[in-house]
């Protein structure tokens, strides 16, 4: 069955958007991503304008974000605390990087700029994670007989003011840190035009050392927000959300997020790494294909990145 | 000198009279000419019929209004990378442009005649302005860019020989059926019919077709322009509502913790 969107102006088969809703979904509620940086590509070589994609793409985030959050919340996985310091960061963050998108505009580089850094965070986080939890699987029972070693990142961080303890993460951080880092991934994320999750993920693992099944229920909390600012921004500023299109793919999107959830507390912290890592790669090997093969259309319409 | 003048006067309007006689042959009618779209819109036919003198030939040509179009233009970077390299706009284009003859247009019409009226590719790259391009060669290099993005979003297309004709009552009947793509946007678009003759337009004719949002579709793409901050807010609630929502249901369903 098809239906007409109003706004992207097209017409579209309903399996298509509650199926790729039901993918990024389930994976948003595994590993903590919003999927922006599936999704918005799907939707495009579906036929959906870029900049009618990237929006409505935001307000699907919403639900299942809302969705996932709810779902680990209810099993204590989600740091509260942490996460308001996090969101704090992103949208200092993100106000920096919209202005850094100007800046390069400006200058005439935007795109060039926006694929590399793309290709490098996603090719970095993406082969650091693949090694750092293979490596981990491998060696869990000796480290378990181990104490944890602290890096000398570790001793620096401890020493920073403003000391607090994030109980259900069970770590203790200088509140500048989830603040200074949410808002270097804002900066980022404002870049690259996603939500960020594939580098929070990663910045709350391995920098704020929270456990993952935390660290997953906490970045879907702040990408709620991030997505209900950007949905509404969208709305306002570029008429850009499709509604119809949001249901369709929210239909999908908020049970792959619940059956996500229930997967992910049946896979171990290593195991959730490693298969966000190999998809992060995946992500990035097909941007380098995209970058290197003769595209097929040399015009697009304008928007998006 | 009066008389001489009458004389000539009289002729000259004979002349006209007979030349509207011939000139009234040509008709068009659209059949499908208010094309309305609803939630379950997945795009139609139109078909285009009319008579014409039976010794002509026709084109028929869709089009909406001209406008200018700005697009991305890729290229490639440090002879690796392709990526936006920048803006070209293309001027006096339209969104839509069918065209369907029953020969060959080169065949048919000099190529004034294509350009006056026109008529194909050639004649819209003519008739188009690309900016910023060096010449005539990266305009034409460009505009043929242009076609095949806009052919592979089926707003573009054109043909010879898919207009059947039958002989009927001393005139020529004929009719074109064409697929009407779901991708084309609401707006007027004209039908244009030319009967050709020696290598010349003898004859014009003209219909509309309207495509027109209604219903749910009208009033939710008329809410994210006209009350765009209520959209957001809505499209937000909902997504925040069918979020809470599946979680109950999966909380009530018993998801395993």
């Amino acid at each position: 069955m098809y239906l007409y969107l109003p706004v992207a102006l097209t017409s579209i088969n309903v399996l298509i958007p509650v199926g790729l809703g039901l993918a990024v979904g389930l994976l948003s509620g595994l590993f903590g991503v919003g999927g922006g940086f599936l999704m918005t590509p799907l939707l495009i070589m579906f036929g959906i304008p870029s900049t009618v994609a990237a929006a409505t793409d935001s307000n699907q985030i919403v639900a299942a974000s809302t969705s996932g959050t709810y779902a680990h919340w209810k099993v204590g996985n989600v740091d509260f605390k942490m996460g308001l310091y996090l969101l704090l960061g992103g949208f200092i963050g993100g106000l920096i990087g919209v202005q850094g998108i100007k800046l390069l505009n400006a200058m005439g580089n935007a795109d060039f700029v926006i694929k590399m850094t793309y290709v490098l965070m996603l090719g970095i986080v993406g082969i650091y994670m693949f090694f750092e939890s293979l490596q981990s699987m491998k060696k869990k029972d000796v480290e378990a007989s181990k104490p944890a070693k602290e890096s000398v990142v570790g001793k620096f961080l401890k020493s920073l003011p403003l000391q607090t303890h994030f109980e259900k993460s069970g770590v203790t951080h200088s509140a500048l840190v989830p603040v200074v880092f949410g808002g270097f991934v804002g900066v980022l994320a404002a870049v690259m035009g996603v939500g960020g999750g594939f580098l929070m993920v990663p910045v709350m693992v391995y920098i704020l050392r929270m456990p993952m099944h935390v660290v997953v229920g906490t970045s879907l909390f702040q990408i709620l927000f991030n997505c209900i600012e950007v949905t509404f921004l969208q709305a306002y500023t570029n008429h850009s959300v499709d509604f119809i299109l949001a249901v369709l793919l929210l239909i999908g999107s908020t049970f792959g997020a619940q059956v996500g959830a229930v997967f992910g507390r049946k896979l171990k912290g290593d195991q959730l790494k490693i298969i966000l890592a190999v998809i992060v790669l995946l992500v990035t090997v097909k941007i380098v294909f995209d970058l290197t093969l003769s595209p097929s259309l040399l015009l697009s319409m304008g928007g998006g990145h | 000198m009066k008389l001489k003048f009458l004389a000539l006067t009289l002729i000259a309007l004979a002349f006209a009279a007979a030349a509207t006689t011939a000139s009234a042959q040509l008709t068009a009618t659209a059949n499908h000419d208010h094309i309305t779209v609803d939630f379950f819109y997945h795009g139609s036919t139109v078909s285009v019929r009319g008579v014409s003198d039976p010794e002509t030939d026709l084109v028929i040509k869709i089009s909406s209004p001209e406008g200018h179009q700005t697009l991305r233009q890729k290229g490639k970077v440090g002879g690796l990378l392709w990526m936006n390299v920048g803006k070209l706009t293309f001027e006096h284009v339209p969104n839509l442009y069918f065209l369907h003859s029953t020969k060959n247009l080169t065949e048919m019409l000099s190529n004034e005649e294509l350009n006056k009226y026109v008529l194909g590719y050639s004649a819209l790259e003519s008739h188009a302005e690309v900016a910023p391009v060096s010449g005539a060669s990266e305009k034409n290099k460009w505009f043929d860019e242009f076609v095949k993005m806009k052919e592979a979003s089926k707003v573009y297309a054109t043909s010879s020989g898919k207009i059947s004709t039958t002989a009927k009552d001393g005139l020529q009947e004929y009719y074109v059926l064409m697929d009407w793509p779901y991708q084309a946007s609401p707006g007027e678009y004209t039908v244009s019919v030319y009967a050709v003759k020696g290598n010349k337009v003898v004859e014009q004719a003209e219909s509309k077709v309207t495509v027109e949002q209604v219903g749910v579709v009208k009033s939710l793409a008329g809410m994210a322009k006209q009350s765009a901050a209520v959209y957001g807010i809505i499209s937000i609630i909902a997504a925040l509502g069918a979020g809470f929502g599946v979680g109950l249901i999966f909380r009530k369903g018993g998801g395993a913790h």
